[in-house]
């Protein structure tokens, strides 16, 4: 695929996006004229563009649903609930076209073009009710007026001669509009042979009055050419208006000339001169033209008929040029005023650069630590001292590398816009959607992929959450119910919120089905958080109608090993009657992170710095039980060297690092404690995919491998063996463990 | 060698443009929107011809047009403007503004080739 073509296709996509949530606003507020125009204008560009790489099945239909948008920008037609269907559904059809382009195919198949043959018609229904005919305005160019008029005879002598005569005054503005004079006289010369040419400077003010700014002077000029009159017109396009222009075309009639030399505005006898001395006529046809003009005149009505109707001609259209400036700078003003400025200095990259940047960051950063380690060994202090500068200034280029793919989650959520209002239509639901935080971002990888996560939790509330409007009466609840999106930054994760303010998980249901089906076993005691959580079991659906939008009982078991797949986490909470909250957590970058390195044995581990909260040092750890006090709170923790089955004995002083992971505190014991780590992340490769606890490796200054610690897993791992030591507790436990049981301590 | 500078909201449109002029020996210089036009000219570039679109989001291509006339050195560079709309006020309301020309797009390579040579001095 070339490259404008692939540029088109990228500008479509976030045009057709564009669009979409114009439209979407369009029905809220059908009188916002910003809007209606911003909705034009991305679908003006998609077939601008369209055009220019010759794609015109893309073409044909975007023109259509221009011409509808067109009409709606004019005011002839008015936003109505079926007008914004139709036009969502065109903006849907036009992404299926890109596609297509996409996918390099030649033309949509037949399903997709009788779709679009479809639209088409529904499209002409709306523009034929206001009389204006499908194909409006794409020929209008055509119209432009000739103001070709033909020169009336009125007797005298031919002037034989195959040239033509051009006379021509600039306006005072040609200057200030950029063009320059002589430049229509190298054009006319592209056009034939310039036999003679005569600048006439008569309007040149004296010295004093005179603005160098303005330009005063105008040509006669003899042209050879097989060029047409409208030719030799369209070089004098773009001063039309700013310049007088007559053209009289080879072997005119004698009193043509004549007439033609009175209505210049120089002195006659003068002008007469200057067409001879450029060779347009010979001194004896200008003196016999005027003296037979004089008779003339002197037989006809005074003011005659034909020129006085093009004077008319002229000053009629020049009356219609004033009055159209002036129109326009009203409206100018007008659009001044509602600028908004959307100033967006961006750079188009491929992404597949950034990631070869970030992966030679990633080397860079290992290669970094490599030399600070020899640096340190040669116990060379000048040599240290570069080297930790140097490992300064990568920190920061791997910040600000990491940053570039930083994206605002904003536009994911703004698609579901589209997904709350097609679903509640076809559900019968009222439902708001509510977005929050933005413009919290995250890295580029992880928001392409947790859109269809997102999608299905999203669908899961509208159809499983919010209740039929009914009930929700029936409840005291509002009738429109409420899905709510909202992303923040927590303590190194990105968290995403995904609420509703529906009916609830209801845990008797959940409980009854996870023992049907096999998940949970009879007698087995569940804290409410993980009744519900049951939701993201394999094989479970609370729902006996398998509904097309969710519900085919291996979404939520999806859903969560989608977003496992991108180091996350989710869970959910609930409470009967009045919701339930997905929450998501995702590591804010997969690339690189900082680490603190920690020692178990011979071997190194990385703990994500984010997640550390702090260290201690402690001699005698209890043995016994995998709880301590600290400071009055009950903190789980878990050896290292148990849970990787390291063989050899603890050493005397052992180290808890203390790590927080979606609000829950554990420890994790280790031998020794190395010190923050900037960690490339590598992954593990698929043989090591079931090791709990490790989310991957990296390595080190030595060249030494080191695993990184999967804190979410691990916090798990720790709090589901403590309760285990206290059975028949209610699980709500770790942080709610009562101190008192501690006072033994 | 000649700069042409171009202003379009499509990236479409700019990559095509650009190709072409490069191709007929022209150098180009690139703005997706009239503030970053204005910004650069702004820092004083030497262009020989200025081409925009009209129709863009923010600042629109004849509010463009007026601002780059108020910097004295684009004072008499000459300015294209590209145009699908026939209408003659926005022609008029464009030329008003300072502009020097239009191209009707779309347009051929020597259409926009030919309207170039006719400005370009």
């Amino acid at each position: 695929m070339d490259e404008i073509t692939s540029v088109f296709i990228q500008e479509s996509r976030e045009q057709l996006a564009e669009m979409e949530a114009g439209l979407l606003r369009l029905e809220q507020n059908p009188d916002d004229h910003d809007n209606i125009n911003g909705i034009f204008r991305a679908a003006h560009t998609i077939k601008g563009g369209s055009g220019v790489i010759e794609c015109h099945f893309i073409e044909a239909f975007t023109h259509r649903v221009e011409n509808l948008l067109d009409a709606l920008r004019n005011n002839e037609l008015a936003v109505s609930p079926p007008l914004a269907t139709l036009l969502l559904e065109c903006c849907d059809h036009m992404v299926s076209l890109i596609d297509v382009l996409a996918a390099e195919g030649e033309a949509p198949d037949a399903d997709l073009g009788a779709k679009g043959d479809a639209l088409t018609e529904r499209l002409k229904g709306f523009l034929d009710g206001i009389g204006q005919p499908a194909e409006a305005s794409a020929n209008s160019e055509l119209a432009v007026q000739d103001s070709t008029v033909e020169v009336e005879s009125s007797g005298g002598g031919i002037v034989l001669t195959d040239s033509w005569h051009i006379s021509v005054r600039f306006g005072e503005n040609v200057l200030r509009g950029g063009m320059d004079p002589l430049s229509f006289i190298r054009y006319l010369a592209s056009l034939g042979e310039i036999l003679g040419i005569q600048t006439i400077t008569d309007a040149m003010p004296v010295a004093a009055e005179m603005d160098p700014e303005s330009c005063y002077i105008g040509f006669e000029i003899q042209l050879q050419t097989r060029s047409s009159k409208a030719d030799i017109e369209r070089v004098f396009d773009f001063v039309r208006e700013d310049c007088d222009l007559r053209i009289l075309p080879p072997n005119s009639k004698l009193s043509e000339y004549i007439k033609h030399i009175q209505e210049l505005p120089e002195d006659t006898m003068r002008l007469g001169e200057i067409l001879v001395r450029c060779g347009a006529l010979t001194q004896a046809e200008v003196d016999q033209g005027l003296s037979e003009q004089k008779s003339s005149v002197e037989h006809a009505q005074p003011g005659d008929p034909t020129a006085a109707s093009q004077l008319g001609q002229i000053l009629v259209d020049h009356k219609v040029v004033h009055k159209e400036i002036v129109d326009a700078a009203v409206v100018k003003q007008a659009q001044v005023n509602d600028k908004k400025a959307k100033d967006a200095r961006l750079v188009r990259v491929q992404a597949d650069k950034l990631d070869q940047l970030i992966d030679l960051v990633g080397e860079l950063v290992i290669a970094g630590a490599s030399a600070n380690l020899l640096a340190q060994k040669s116990k060379q202090v000048d040599l240290v001292e570069a080297t930790s500068v140097l490992s300064r200034l990568v920190e920061n280029i791997r910040d600000s590398a990491l940053q570039l793919r930083m994206v605002q989650i904003g536009d994911t959520f703004t698609r579901f816009n589209r997904v709350v209002r097609d679903v509640s239509k076809e559900l019968g639901k009222e439902i708001d959607l509510v977005i929050s935080g933005a413009e919290t971002e995250l890295d580029k990888t992880v928001v392409e992929k947790i859109g269809d996560p997102l999608m299905h939790l999203v669908r899961n509330s509208l159809d499983h959450g919010i209740e039929p409007t009914a009930l929700r009466l029936e409840r005291g609840k509002p009738a429109c119910g409420r899905v709510a999106l909202n992303a923040y930054h927590d303590s190194g994760s990105i968290v995403i919120e995904i609420s509703d303010d529906g009916g609830g998980l209801n845990k008797e249901k959940i409980t009854a089905k996870a023992l049907e089906r096999g998940i949970i076993q009879a007698g087995e005691t569940l804290s409410e958080t993980e009744v519900v959580n049951l939701i993201f079991e394999p094989g479970f659906s609370t729902v006996d109608k398998v509904s097309n939008l969710s519900g085919r009982g291996v979404g939520m078991d999806v859903v969560r090993r989608n977003i496992q797949a991108l180091r996350g986490a989710v869970d959910v909470a609930s409470v009967e009657g009045e919701g339930t909250t997905f929450t998501i957590r995702l590591p804010l970058t997969l690339a690189i992170i900082d680490g603190f390195l920690v020692g178990v044995d011979k071997a190194a581990y990385v703990i994500p710095l984010d997640t550390v909260v702090e260290c201690i040092e402690l001699k005698n750890l209890p043995s016994d039980r995998n709880f301590m006090n600290l400071r009055g709170e009950a903190l789980p923790f878990i050896r290292l060297r148990e849970l990787f089955e390291i063989p050899g004995d603890a050493p005397p002083r052992e180290s808890i690092v203390v790590v927080q992971f979606a609000g829950q505190r554990a420890g994790i014991v280790v031998d020794q404690l190395m010190g923050e780590f900037q960690t490339v992340i590598k992954p593990l490769g698929a043989m090591f995919r079931h090791l709990r606890g490790i989310g991957g490796s990296t390595i080190l200054g030595s060249g030494e491998v080191a695993l990184i610690l999967d804190v979410a897993a691990l916090v798990q791992t720790v709090t589901h063996s403590e309760q285990q030591l206290l059975p028949g507790r209610s699980h709500a436990a770790p942080a709610a463990l009562s101190s008192n049981q501690f006072t033994q301590h | 060698m000649k700069t042409i500078f171009l202003v379009d909201d499509s990236a479409t449109i700019l990559l095509s443009i650009s190709n072409i002029l490069t191709k007929a020996g022209y150098a180009t210089e690139k703005a997706a929107n009239a503030e970053e036009a204005l910004r650069k000219l702004r820092t004083g570039i030497k262009i020989d011809l200025l081409i925009t679109d009209l129709n863009m989001p923010g600042m629109n291509g004849i509010e463009l047009i007026k601002e780059v006339r108020k910097l004295p050195a684009y004072k008499f560079v000459p300015i294209l403007f590209l145009t699908t709309e026939s209408q003659q006020s926005r022609k008029l309301e464009a030329k008003a503004a300072g502009a020097s020309g239009w191209i009707v797009k779309p347009a051929t390579a020597d259409e926009l080739l030919n309207t170039i040579k006719l400005v370009v001095r």
